[in-house]
């Protein structure tokens, strides 16, 4: 069954179908919008966490190492919840949207990023901006220095994050509902032909899931091994 | 010049140190020397303002108070572990520069003497994480002095090296420093590098400056034990302190000290010889073997003589401050109290 499954898969991206490509395209659009805002709130914040003290710090990790092991359903329940039309944000409108998406995957990523970060951020040596101050580096390059000599698990962190969002279905599911054309994504989509017995179309769109995921971590893993 | 008035620092509501006035001419090194725990690396450290503690006074420099972005551009530090970043090590001696603003090349130029002054500049493409403890020490000091820095802030920079390689550092770094107008400051808990490379010594114990002056005056009157234990005059008689190379076992006689051989180490040519008396452990260290005449047993009644000329007279340690000195001329006297009354 798998061979017609590939056979399938790329025949579809092939010849140009223009669902599947617009299914991959949104996928992407998601997920990389998610881990990119993932990154932005966790790698602050995981680089504070590391380097400073203030109350609350131990709790603050011991959350972030928590969320990276909570099923995307949870968080897909509470966003939910939130953006219900009753919900504390209903009003915006924002349930069913690739919005929603982001938003669920960027809860699930933003922990990962946070936990990683603080890890690898507190292998540096102590001293090393000290050390990068006393030979004339401002704070904040001697900050920069720092996420620079603990890039190669910064970009471990981000390769992560995206692999637990690009592969979670139950968030997507129930944020996004898995509307045709709007917000059905690879996973979702996956689920549902599965679900219809379409096991080669399923085999299609896991195998361009799988595809994706490689060529991202190719790229990050060129990057990191530079 | 660096120095500092009324320099507090605290951590967790507690003063690690007070120093109420130091200063470091131009030109000149002061080695910082102290007991593991004194405050030297936290001295360093404030003189630097690189944190992380709590620095209350002034910090100056050339006799102006300074601030953090005056000794960003004025110094440069070397702290007790090599730290090094990812990349060559031409790369990295010329970090200190490319953070002061120099464009790539320009640093690399500036560096590159720098390379060959401390010996790595066969090292130059190498990836620093490759490097042997003396080789990434060699090229933190590289990096520091390429900066050519009016202020110089070393912690510690030889330990962990091995005896060959720490003698080479420590002419190497002599001949880098000698004719330059920088201030150097260096925290050791060796008094043979003190002795080597400082002008002046301030002995750190417990977070204060207990003694402070010339190194030849501080070398020859440590005026108390805890000091003169610091410069290695580790065998203490009575108010008598003396080096354990001018330490002999000897006929019985007066001032000798009597007690038992407990144990007898070769030491490549040399031979150290450990007695216990009633005043405590002594240990004899003789060069060379051939000078010992017969070695006894262990076990063996034996009695230790501290070379006369060679011995200096302290007061026993103290906590209430230390009186001002007795004024008399340089060398004057030095050995004249060593068998009359202690000074006090």
């Amino acid at each position: 069954m798998l061979l017609p499954g590939l056979v399938e898969a790329l025949r579809l991206l092939a010849s140009g179908d223009e669902n599947t490509w617009s299914i991959t395209a949104l996928t992407l659009r998601v997920s990389l919008t998610a881990t990119a805002i993932a990154l932005v709130l966790g790698v602050p914040t995981g680089a504070a966490v590391a380097l400073t003290r203030f109350p609350g710090r131990r709790v603050l990790l011991a959350g972030a190492n928590t969320g990276m092991g909570l099923p995307p359903v949870v968080i897909g329940l509470f966003v939910t919840v939130l953006l219900w039309r009753s919900g504390p944000l209903g009003a915006f409108g924002l349930l069913y949207t690739p919005i929603a998406m982001i938003v669920a995957q960027a809860v699930i990523a933003t922990p990962v990023v946070t936990a990683l970060v603080a890890a690898a951020v507190q292998q540096v040596d102590p001293d090393f901006r000290a050390q990068m101050q006393a030979i004339g580096a401002t704070r904040a390059r001697a900050l920069l220095a720092l996420l620079g000599e603990a890039r190669l698990p910064l970009l471990a962190a981000a390769m992560a994050a995206f692999g637990a969002v690009v592969s979670e279905v139950g968030a997507a599911q129930m944020v996004g509902g898995n509307l045709a054309g709007q917000t059905r994504v690879l996973t979702t989509a996956a689920v549902l032909a599965t679900s219809r017995g379409q096991f080669a179309l399923a085999i299609a769109f896991g195998l361009i899931l799988l595809g994706i995921a490689f060529l991202v971590n190719l790229v990050l893993t060129l990057a990191q091994q530079r | 010049m660096i120095g500092c008035r009324d320099l507090r620092v605290h951590a967790g509501g507690r003063e690690l140190l007070h120093v109420p006035e130091l200063d470091v001419p131009a030109g000149s090194v002061l080695a910082v020397l102290g007991p593991n725990g004194a405050g030297k690396t936290t001295l360093l450290r404030a003189l630097g303002l690189l944190g992380p503690h709590r620095i209350t006074g002034d910090v100056l420099l050339d006799g102006h108070p300074a601030t953090r972005a005056h000794l960003r551009i004025a110094a440069a530090a070397v702290l007790q572990r090599p730290i090094l970043r990812r990349g060559t090590v031409a790369a990295n001696v010329a970090g200190g520069l490319r953070f002061r603003g120099a464009p790539r090349a320009a640093a690399r130029e500036r560096a590159a003497p720098w390379l060959d002054r401390l010996g790595i500049a066969h090292l130059a493409d190498r990836d620093a994480r490759t490097l042997s403890g003396g080789e990434a020490q060699r090229t933190c000091l590289a990096r520091a002095l390429a900066l050519d820095p009016r202020v110089l802030l070393l912690d510690e920079p030889f330990t962990g090296l091995d005896t060959t390689t720490r003698a080479d550092l420590v002419a190497d770094l002599a001949a880098a420093l000698a004719g330059r107008p920088t201030a150097t400051v260096l925290v050791t808990h060796d008094p043979e590098e003190a002795a080597a490379l400082a002008d002046d010594v301030a002995v750190l114990v417990a977070g204060q400056v207990r003694r402070h002056g010339p190194t030849s005056d501080v070398f020859d009157d440590p005026r108390d034990l805890g000091t003169a234990r610091l410069l290695g005059f580790t065998n203490v008689v009575g108010t008598r302190a003396a080096r354990p190379e001018h330490t002999r076992l000897g006929a019985a006689r007066e001032f000798a000290v009597a007690g038992r051989l407990r144990r007898i180490l070769t030491l490549g040519s040399a031979v150290r010889l450990d007695v216990d008396t009633c005043d405590g452990p002594l240990t004899c260290l003789y060069p060379d073997r051939d000078t010992l005449d017969a070695v006894p047993d262990i076990g063996a009644e034996v009695s230790v003589v501290l070379d006369r000329h060679k011995i200096v007279t302290a007061a026993p340690p103290v906590d209430r401050p230390a009186r001002p000195p007795r004024a008399r001329g340089r060398g004057e006297g030095r050995y004249s109290g060593v068998f009359g009354p202690p000074m006090r």
